[in-house]
């Protein structure tokens, strides 16, 4: 043993003893990291917990405030709402009330809980059997009672019930929600008073129906007699159809025939209305004017076709026929007054017309015009009136034999004759005078009508003819004891006339005077200046007047009025148709006054200007 | 003819019978010597054979196909010798028309037969005649 190794092994000793030391050293630090990391770890899991609990607690607190906002939220709910709710404790102690509830009953909440909740309505011991049959079946629907209110007043209510339990199941309470039907109710009332009164209407109705029955049974007969009627209308009905058929066809042939008429009429014929405008015109009219209907058709006829008289003179529109007839003159024939037309190209034809007047409910509504072209006519007529005159010259020559031969024995050119055979001869040469005068007055005539007589004007003193003329039949006016009186006006100047024709004119009209005046009668015979610068000549007589009814013919060609035909045997009828040709020729008027048993008053114009259209043929 | 006669003579032209002899009588008895003459030729002739003829009584229709017109107009033709002849014309069937025409053409007096007395036709020929001499 070496120090070394004494110490060595002390030393070893030592170091081994070190050595384990050193491992306990070493464990006892392992274990104190050990400790120290489940120190740790406690702390950690401490803090953990620690954090959980806050987190809890503030879950907690969370869960507090959602509650009581949920809580809050119930009961507003419950506050809010309009049926009164409540809860009874299962001792039939009201635990809670809403606001509908104090409303409905009147009390207030504090006075409400912990009382009996059957207490507040009519029939309490209904109320506590509901609120039994709640806690035995768990709930009740529709349960009806009537609330009374401090007030007294009711509210019909229905309740819906049912109990509400702990987590356990134990039932804590019943919760009640009342429905008030006071409404509902009175809106029952209404239906049932409804139902009565539709009950009565129905009654009504039924009334009604029952009537309608018996109605409809009348109806039924009625029905019958008139299925009868029908069949017979039908029936009538059926021949009225063919009838009317038949009538139909009948005038639309008649329509068809009229139009045919119309058309085919061998005179033009116009229609005219009511303001002279053309409504209608046939083919004639057509053919004679040469007018198509396109052309003319609503334009004024009067303008459309012009007239013209014999002369060639225009015709004013106020003269034309068609204007009076449209002013209400009744009916025009104008036969006996031929005029000229004029064609669309201006060539004119001679033609007479008669136009009526197209009255509808009394009034004048238009015209109809039928005219024809008498060019044929007028042919004729001249032929009649050159036989008439070549007649009447033939006539003169044995009048002129029997006139001389008589002449000359009255004369005593062949001998002498004795007093009586005398007076024979002079029936014979009066009587062949008149026969001679006779056919001087149809030479006239037939002169005035072909427009032949022979007119010599020249300036003539009216005033000396007449007295001339008046002097030449003063043996006549002796003869009937009539008294003539004459007056003239001064200054009358001579006048361009044929002399010849006026003492024609004046010899007609006086002579007529005479004729028809009875003896010591009056004549009165004046001639004077009027103011249109004409010389009118007036002759009035105290004589039989010309009949009212026969003025109108006066001056038509071999007319004698009724009441004078007896009375001279001489006249002929011609003498005023002569004297109306020559005045009015001469471009002067000749018209009369007459009344029956009266007597007549004659006029004539004789124009002072010389007659620019003077017919000399 | 009758040379020794103081008359005037008158040409007498119409042709019919009966108013020829009541004419003519009466002319005769008037003083005149009348020609009696039937056509308007014959008459011509008469005017130009018998210069004595101093008027001339013509009717209007004649026979033939010539009128008293014809004859005036012949008569009064220019040149023609007996342009002054005094030429009455009697009838009674001329037309207003020729009656113009006649005294247009210069006839002296126109009468219408049945209207006058033949006392006043001899007579108005006789003044006339008379007046034409003086």
């Amino acid at each position: 043993m070496n120090t070394n190794n004494r110490i060595k092994s002390t030393t070893d000793t030592i170091s081994a003893k070190l050595k384990i030391l050193a491992r306990e050293k070493e464990n006892v630090r392992q274990k104190l990291i050990i400790t120290a990391r489940r120190l740790a770890l406690t702390a950690k899991e401490k803090e953990i917990v620690r954090r959980k609990l806050l987190v809890t607690a503030k879950q907690l607190a969370a869960n507090a405030e959602k509650i009581a906002q949920a809580n809050t939220y119930a009961r507003s709910l419950i506050e809010v709402s309009l049926d009164p709710l409540v809860t009874i404790s299962p001792k039939g102690k009201i635990t809670d009330v809403n606001e509908a509830t104090i409303k409905v009953t009147g009390v207030s909440r504090q006075k409400l809980i912990g009382t009996d909740f059957s207490k507040y309505f009519t029939e309490p011991k209904k109320a506590l059997a509901g609120y039994k049959k709640v806690f035995r079946e768990g709930s009740v629907t529709d349960y009806p009672l009537t609330i009374r209110s401090e007030t007294g007043k009711l509210t019909n209510v229905l309740y819906n019930a049912s109990v509400y339990k702990d987590d356990k199941g134990i039932v804590l309470g019943v919760f009640a929600a009342a429905r008030d039907y006071t409404r509902a109710k009175k809106a029952n009332e209404l239906l049932a008073v409804t139902a009565k009164q539709l009950a009565v209407a129905a009654k009504e109705k039924e009334d009604v129906r029952r009537r309608l029955v018996v109605t409809a049974k009348e109806k039924e007969s009625i029905r019958r007699t008139l299925a009868v009627t029908a069949s017979k209308l039908k029936k009538s009905h059926l021949t009225l159809e063919e009838k009317v058929l038949g009538r139909t066809k009948d005038l639309e042939q008649i329509r068809s025939k009229h139009e045919a008429i119309l058309t085919s009429i061998g005179d033009g014929l116009v229609v005219v209305d009511k303001e002279g405008k053309i409504t209608y015109i046939n083919k004639t009219f057509e053919e004679m004017l040469g007018w198509k209907p396109k052309e003319i058709l609503g334009k004024t006829m009067v303008d459309v076709v012009p007239r013209e008289d014999m002369h060639g003179v225009g015709v004013s529109f106020k003269e034309r026929i068609l204007t009076q007839v449209l002013g209400g003159q009744k009916f025009v024939v104008d036969l006996t007054n031929p005029f000229y037309y004029i064609r669309k190209d201006k060539s004119r034809f001679p033609a007479s017309s008669i136009v009526a007047p197209v009255v509808l409910n009394k009034k004048i509504v238009g015209a109809v015009e039928v005219f024809r072209d008498i060019t044929k006519e007028k042919e004729i007529d001249k032929a009649k009136t050159e036989f008439v005159s070549l007649a009447s010259h033939q006539l003169r020559t044995p009048l002129s034999t029997v006139n001389w031969y008589t002449e000359m024995l009255l004369s005593g050119d062949v001998g002498e004759v004795t007093l009586e055979q005398k007076n024979y001869l002079e029936e014979i040469y009066n009587g062949n005078q008149r026969m001679v005068d006779l056919v001087n007055t149809l030479l006239d005539v037939s002169r005035i009508e072909l427009g032949t007589f022979f007119v010599d004007s020249k300036p003539t003193d009216v005033v000396k003819l007449t007295q001339s003329v008046m002097s030449e039949q003063q043996p006549q006016v002796d003869e009937k004891n009539i008294k003539l009186s004459s007056s003239f006006e001064n200054n009358i100047p001579m006048i361009h006339t044929d002399p010849k024709l006026l003492r024609m004119v004046l010899q007609n009209l006086l002579s007529n005077a005479i004729k028809y005046t009875p003896d010591a009668g009056a004549i009165a015979l004046s001639l004077s200046l009027d103011t249109k610068k004409n010389v009118l000549l007036k002759i009035t007589d105290t004589g039989y007047g010309i009949p009212a009814d026969q003025q109108d013919k006066i001056f038509t060609k071999l007319f004698r009025a009724d009441n004078v035909i007896g009375k001279d045997t001489e006249g002929t009828g011609l003498g005023l148709y002569i004297a109306k040709s020559i005045i009015e020729q001469s471009g002067g008027k000749l018209w009369f006054e007459s009344e029956e048993h009266k007597g007549t008053v004659f006029y004539a114009t004789l124009p002072l200007e010389r007659r620019k259209k003077e017919r000399a043929s | 003819m009758k040379p020794t006669s103081t008359n005037r003579t008158i040409l007498l032209i119409e042709d019919e019978r009966p108013l020829v002899s009541v004419i003519k009588a009466k002319l005769i008895n008037a003083g005149f010597d009348v020609v009696t003459a039937r056509t308007i030729d014959q008459g011509l002739g008469y005017m130009e054979d018998i210069e004595a003829i101093e008027a001339v009584w013509l009717d209007h229709y004649l026979p033939g196909n010539k009128t008293g017109l014809d004859f005036i107009a012949t008569l009064k033709a220019p040149g023609s010798k007996w342009v002054n002849a005094p030429v009455f014309v009697v009838s009674n069937t001329a037309s207003d028309a020729n009656l113009r025409t006649y005294l247009r053409l210069g006839v002296t007096k126109y009468f219408v037969k049945a209207e006058h007395r033949l006392d006043e036709i001899s007579n108005d020929i006789k003044t006339f005649l008379d007046s034409e001499q003086e």
